[in-house]
């Protein structure tokens, strides 16, 4: 008897468990499995740990990076469509051309993360002087170090000094929060060098936003913050 | 996702430029072909938006909802293109020599969890292996590879548990660690 048959005849009622979590039972057999999953422990802790692996499949897949036009498509149809209604859920609310201006473009985001990346792997920090225009607001800083936002034409750059990195498989994120607003994410994630230094652009333009906030979070990002802010910037 | 869940298109937005590339690359992984796997992808993100983007924290990452969101619309288009071709991916892997489009600690993070992954399936006994490769990606079900590898239904299940137990024990909990 091979492994395979063995493992799965030791334990009739797990033998489904892998299947079920890689979606190769028939629907029928998907069926009763869920049913029996209600009365059966182990297959349901089983299940956990198995559709943790399977989670992690697409990772294996070689990269492909989304066509340009893709975004285009998928966002003329989201704007074109409003969500399925629910009960008291508020109404979408129109994009506005500046909300189109504002949103971030992946050439952008690319030359600014190329620029960011440059800068800190340089320890580059741009001089307060290169704009006669800059206005230097000075963050307030939760822990050590220090944080200027430098605005200059309605776009602004953080620049850090003698931060702490983020905690380990963390990043930090940068938000802007507009009067009455919850904050909104922006492309803007970031570290700093191992002496604390960074710079980073804030996507999109400052008109109308009345604070500029950084947090640290998982990896990766997330579109609502999820930690309290390690800077503040106030604009008003 | 609160933001997204609230109607604004431009969360969304975000949502769809941070995994827009996994998502891609998944379903040309399952689809083959270009123009398919843009389907799929357009398919998958609008669905997300017209349910409200119903995202329940407690059941894993934003990334790993999108992606099974992208898996079971690249399934349901194989099934209404029964003839779906097996994978005819000539450049595999080209992108990855390319600069991170956001080269962030998160994109190198998550590039050393996918070396990681990959690694560990390849690690795998090649029959183990082709087993969760043919379910997963190929979306079929065990007994259409039961029959396309001419074994019994128990040997298919068999292995696709033994492929899973292995790669969680490579692993450690990917659950926690990856995505």
């Amino acid at each position: 008897m091979s492994d395979e048959d063995r493992i799965v005849e030791e334990r009739d009622c797990g033998g489904d468990v892998a299947a079920y979590a890689l979606g190769a039972l028939e629907p029928a057999e998907a069926d009763a499995f869920r049913r029996h999953m209600e009365s059966c422990a182990v297959c349901r802790d089983e299940l956990v740990t198995f559709q943790g692996v399977v989670d992690a499949l697409p990772m294996t897949a070689p990269l492909h990076p989304a066509p340009g036009d893709l975004r285009r498509r998928v966002m003329d149809a989201v704007e074109s469509e409003p969500q399925a209604r629910r009960d008291g859920a508020p109404a979408p609310r129109p994009r506005s051309r500046l909300a189109e201006w504002l949103t971030p473009r992946p050439a952008l985001a690319f030359g600014m993360a190329a620029v960011l990346a440059v800068a800190v792997l340089a320890g580059i920090t741009l001089s307060p002087s290169s704009s006669p225009s800059a206005r230097v607001i000075s963050a307030q800083v939760t822990g050590q170090g220090t944080a200027e936002l430098r605005v200059t034409g309605g776009h602004g750059e953080l620049v850090l000094h003698r931060f702490s990195p983020p905690p380990a498989g963390e990043i930090y994120e940068v938000w802007v929060k507009r009067p009455n607003q919850s904050p909104s994410p922006t492309s803007a994630l970031f570290s700093v060098t191992t002496k604390g230094d960074g710079d980073v652009d804030v996507p999109g333009s400052l008109r109308g936003v009345d604070e500029v906030m950084v947090t640290p979070e998982p990896a990766g990002g997330t579109p609502a913050p999820t930690h309290p802010a390690v800077i503040q910037a106030d604009l008003t | 996702m609160q933001l997204v869940h609230d109607g604004e298109a431009q969360a969304f937005e975000v949502i769809f430029d941070r995994h827009a590339n996994a998502a891609f690359s998944l379903a040309y992984r399952m689809c083959g072909r270009q123009g398919m796997a843009e389907d799929v992808v357009q398919d998958a993100f609008l669905s997300l938006w017209r349910s409200g983007a119903r995202y329940d924290r407690a059941r894993g990452s934003v990334r790993s909802w999108v992606l099974g969101v992208v898996h079971n619309r690249a399934i349901d288009a194989f099934r209404r293109d029964v003839v779906h071709a097996g994978r005819d991916v000539s450049d595999e892997g080209a992108a990855e020599r390319m600069p991170a489009p956001q080269s962030t600690e998160g994109e190198v993070q998550r590039r050393d969890e996918a070396r990681q992954v990959r690694g560990a399936l390849e690690d795998l006994p090649p029959d183990q292996r082709q087993v969760i490769e043919l379910a997963y990606f190929g979306g079929f079900s065990h007994s259409q590879i039961a029959t396309m590898l001419e074994l019994p239904a128990g040997t298919v299940k068999g292995r696709m548990r033994l492929g899973l137990t292995k790669l969680r024990l490579a692993l450690g909990d990917p659950s926690g660690v990856l995505l």
